[in-house]
């Protein structure tokens, strides 16, 4: 199987569509970024992401309606491909083993 | 609520730059965010994180272009264009009156403006093709008076400045002077008289006048030996290998043979040096000795400088120079002359010599020019580009509302308005270049005819230099955006619901297109006064009693005629009966001076004649005598003076008054035996000056005048040819009538008249034109209207009174623009002459009824038509 890369900010966001599952759109993932990862970061990197995580087809797209508060325009509404799923459970599997893999104390102490 | 709005400008930017397909999501996205921010933050902190976010999406995902589920057109999309082309062509076909209209106006003010350009390119490049320039320039002086008051600009020098100049001022690297002359040179058994200039050896070293053949550093070297241009060689010669032939040229009394070292190319036309044959400046040793030739000055002198000299140090040396050379013969002035004044030279660049006003070229060279024409011309020129322009937009306006419908489903259907704006422009780039080809073979067509009235040799292949070809592409985007900018933005601002329902009217009362008409009629009505007061002056001066009869009377050029030769040739001629009479006479304002009443200096015309002289020319005698045979004593003692002359002199009783004259070689007195009453010897731009008449026998006469009786021209001229050949075999024979020659005095008023005229009427035309298809279309639009009053009982006069009288008021309205404006610029230009008219109220009650009825005219004829028109066809309609 061809494996598809994905980059970490790809895969954030990726994930993070999967978290908002129906209402998956622009500024919803920034905020959701925001909330749980503390990132700020700008609309455009969120849209250039998505952009790219639809052209590698991990993701599909469909236009929403239109609401008031957007000034009457529609909203690009993502969700997962089944692509997209199987390479995130593939990244999750992958580091699942790596976790299992490392020996006892081979991590430096962290205090928590 | 309306919701508050985000930044325009990176809004506009987002909209620009995004790919269509992510437009709305990635504004969506964007609002929703600005939104939230505002409530958060405040509008200002919105704001700024709106155009933020905006630069960052300035990203390639975004600014790709893919094909987009909502495809949109885009400006130049081969499509679009094709659609604009066939609309933009349907139209000017289907509308030919219109189209003509704007063609015609259009490119008949391109080919002035072109012209024009043309021309004034020539004036500015005159005398630019030296390799020397800048560092070539003219020795001019000026001469103050004691108190330091300047009497006398002059860019003439004798031969002193340019040698000791070059000896005693380091940054002259080298001169050069420059004289005319005439020679009689023989060809075969024909003697003609032939335009001669002298120069220095060093003048082809100074100038760049390549030649064909020849060395140009040797070609002056020998005395004997002369330059010839191409020209010359051909038409005495049938070739231009001619180096080494002869010429003979009259020296003293016998022809002496020329030795030809050079054959020199066409000079450019724009040069203000054009010489046919050069050669050598000759000073004899005993010249350069006399001290009075600092204050004898007769021709120009240049001079090269170093090229990072200072001209104002240089000026201050050759002062240096001039004074310490000239202290004695300036000492020996100021005694013999009471003359106190002092002389400072300066420099002229060469390059300001063409279009200068007070140190013109002349005196050799030649096309002096005047810039004042220069600019009138481009006014002109403007005036009816403009014009064309203002017609262009009015009428586009005007028919817009045809075209109302088209605006309104563009519109409806998703054209933007910036799209339409380029639809339009692009029409009226389309005629412009219609225009403008036109334009060029009006230009063609015009060349000789403006030629002939610029003084110049202009030519199409001009056209083809890459300033003016780039000079011309500016006018015509110019012109382009000028006539379809306003048209433009006006038509793509109409509100498609209106137009689509045709309820669509201009709002307001057009007074753009009104006060246009007024600027057009007042810009012709300015050039109908213009050209109407320079006929009359013109027909003033040409036909002004000038003190004396200048009817048939042949001149015949006669230099150094001796009294015994004179004496002769009269007898002679007295033969033939045709002949009434005939007087010798040499003169003119030389700048002659004498003492009268003991001290006072007068300078006058000073004028050798005989006692045939005033008769002939019918001047009366008024106190006193005339020369007469009876007096032996009046050749040595005895002088005639103008009216003038007595005044300027103060005397009360002129006859027996004493005039002095403190000629170099002797000193001699003269009595005043008459006073002649005053006549115009010069132009009539100039004042009638002191005269002075003498008789003197050793002063030789230059001219002859005969007097024929009328209608025996032809016999006369044989027999006087004849005469001329048998008694004076050397000499060159040619003959003038005196009265042609005196209108060939007012060439300059009679081109400008012509230019004048030429420039009224296109105004007018144009102008016209433009009204013409105002009044149409609005004939059009009120059919219905002249339909209801017809039916209602209206007169077709009544009709086109309605209809006129909006465009008469506005033609009225520009009388009150262009009579102060007219009467104010011909009174200046008037000032140039001591003798002129006076403007009448006449030349302005004509003009307005020249401008009414020609506009009357045009509007008048549409009009009727309109209102002849069957009340049941226009009604029908709908």
């Amino acid at each position: 199987m061809r494996r598809s890369y994905l980059g970490e900010f790809e895969e954030v966001v990726l994930l993070t569509v999967a978290v908002l599952g129906e209402g998956a759109y622009g500024v919803a993932i920034t905020d959701e970024l925001d909330r749980q990862t503390g990132r700020s970061v700008s609309i455009s990197a969120v849209h250039a992401a998505l952009h790219r995580l639809e052209e590698k087809g991990m993701l599909s797209s469909r236009m929403g309606d239109a609401t008031a508060e957007r000034g009457g325009r529609r909203k690009r509404l993502f969700t997962v491909t089944v692509l997209g799923s199987r390479t995130l459970h593939d990244i999750r599997a992958t580091r699942d083993q790596l976790w299992g893999s490392i020996a006892p104390n081979a991590l430096p102490a962290i205090s928590i | 609520m309306k919701s508050a709005m985000p930044p325009r400008w990176a809004y506009r930017l987002l909209e620009w730059f995004c790919a269509p397909h992510l437009l709305e999501e990635v504004e969506g996205d964007l609002q929703e965010r600005f939104e939230r921010n505002l409530l958060r933050y405040g509008m200002q902190s919105a704001r700024r994180q709106y155009e933020r976010e905006v630069l960052s999406f300035l990203r390639p995902f975004a600014l790709k272009r893919q094909p987009s589920e909502y495809p949109q057109p885009i400006f130049f999309s081969p499509a679009m264009l094709r659609n604009y082309l066939k609309i933009a062509f349907r139209n000017l076909a289907r509308n030919k009156a219109y189209s003509a209209i704007n063609i015609i106006g259009l490119s008949i003010g391109l080919a002035a403006a072109m012209l024009i350009m043309l021309y004034t390119k020539d004036e500015v490049s005159y005398d630019r093709f030296h390799r020397n320039n800048p560092s070539i320039y003219r020795i001019t002086s000026k001469h103050l008076t004691a108190a330091g008051v300047l009497e006398n600009l002059q860019p003439y020098t004798g031969i002193f400045p340019g040698p000791k100049f070059h000896a005693g001022v380091p940054e002259i690297t080298s001169f050069v002077r420059y004289q005319e002359n005439r020679k009689d040179l023989k060809q075969g058994t024909e003697v003609k008289s032939q335009t001669v200039h002298f120069a220095d050896t060093s003048f082809f070293s100074v100038f760049t006048f390549p030649l064909l053949s020849g060395n140009p550093k040797t070609a002056l070297k020998n005395p004997q030996s002369v330059v010839i241009s191409e020209e010359v060689a051909e038409k005495t010669f049938g070739s231009t290998n001619v180096l080494g032939k002869t010429m003979l040229f009259k020296e003293k009394d016998k022809f002496e043979p020329y030795t030809i070292t050079g054959v020199a190319k066409k000079s450019p036309q724009n040069s203000s040096i054009k010489f046919e044959v050069l050669m050598p400046f000759l000073v004899k040793d005993e010249d350069m000795a006399k001290n009075q030739n600092w204050f004898s000055v007769f021709m120009n002198t240049f001079v090269i400088l170093k090229p990072n000299a200072n001209v104002k140090a240089v000026e201050a040396k050759m002062n240096r120079v001039y004074l310490a050379d000239a202290q004695e013969s300036i000492k020996e002035m100021a005694e013999k002359f009471n003359e106190t004044g002092r002389t400072v030279y300066a420099l002229q660049p060469f390059t300001d010599m063409h279009l200068s006003k007070d140190l013109p070229a002349s005196n050799g060279l030649v096309d002096e020019s005047n810039p004042t024409f220069s600019y009138i011309l481009s006014g002109i020129a403007l005036f009816i580009l403009l014009i064309a322009c203002i017609n262009f937009i009015n009428l586009t306006v005007a028919r817009s509302l045809k075209r109302a419908k088209e605006i309104g489903v563009r519109k409806v259907v998703g054209g933007a308005r910036a799209q339409l704006i380029i639809q339009f422009l692009g029409e009226s780039f389309i005629l412009c270049f219609a225009a403008f080809l036109l334009g060029i073979i009006l230009i063609e067509l015009a060349l000789p005819t403006f030629n002939q009235l610029a003084n110049k040799a202009l030519a199409l292949s001009y056209l083809f230099d890459t300033e003016l070809v780039a000079g011309y592409f500016i006018l015509f985007i110019i012109t382009s955006l000028l006539s379809g900018f306003y048209p433009a933005l006006v038509l793509s601002g109409y509100n498609p619901v209106q137009t689509l329902y045709s309820r669509f009217n201009l709002s307001g009362k057009n007074y753009l297109q009104k006060s246009l008409v007024v600027l057009q009629f007042t810009l012709a009505s300015f050039l109908i006064i213009a050209s109407l007061t320079i006929y009359l002056q013109f027909n003033y001066l040409t036909s002004k009693n000038l003190g004396y009869d200048d009817k048939n009377l042949i001149i015949i050029d006669k230099s150094n005629l001796k009294r015994s030769e004179a004496k002769l040739l009269k007898e002679e001629l007295a033969k033939n009966r045709d002949i009434i009479d005939v007087a010798p006479k040499n003169g003119g304002f030389w700048g002659t001076v004498a003492k009268i009443n003991g001290e006072t200096q007068l300078s006058f015309a000073y004028e050798t004649v005989d006692e045939t002289y005033l008769p002939l020319f019918k001047i009366p005698v008024l106190k006193g005598r005339n020369f007469s045979p009876d007096f032996p004593s009046d050749s040595s003692q005895s002088v005639l003076v103008n009216e003038t002359f007595v005044k300027k002199a103060g005397w009360k009783k002129p006859i027996g008054q004493l005039v002095n004259f403190f000629w170099s070689e002797k000193p001699e007195k003269y009595h005043v035996i008459g006073v002649v009453k005053d006549h115009h010897f010069e132009a009539l731009n100039r004042e009638i000056k002191p005269q002075l008449f003498t008789m003197k026998a050793s002063n030789p006469y230059g001219k002859v005048f005969i007097k024929i009786k009328p209608n025996t021209e032809t016999a006369s001229l044989q027999y006087i040819e004849k005469t001329a050949k048998k008694l004076f075999p050397l000499n060159p024979y040619s003959y003038k009538f005196l009265d042609q020659e005196n209108i060939k005095r007012y060439e300059s008023e009679a081109k400008w008249k012509q230019m004048m005229l030429f420039g009224a009427i296109l105004t007018i035309f144009i102008s016209c034109i433009g009204l013409f298809g105002l009044a149409t279309l609005s004939a059009e639009r009120r059919t219905k209207e002249i339909g209801i009053r017809k039916v209602l009982g209206a007169s077709v006069t009544g009709i086109v009174q309605l209809l006129s009288t909006d465009f008469l008021k506005l033609v009225s309205i520009s009388f009150i623009f262009a009579f102060p404006a007219a009467w104010y610029a011909m009174q200046e230009w008037l000032k140039n002459y001591p003798y002129r008219i006076n403007i009448s109220i006449g030349v302005f009650l004509l003009t307005a009824f020249i401008s009414i009825s020609i506009a009357f005219l045009t509007v008048g004829w549409q009009s009727l038509r309109a209102a002849m028109t069957n009340p049941v066809k226009s009604l029908k309609i709908d």
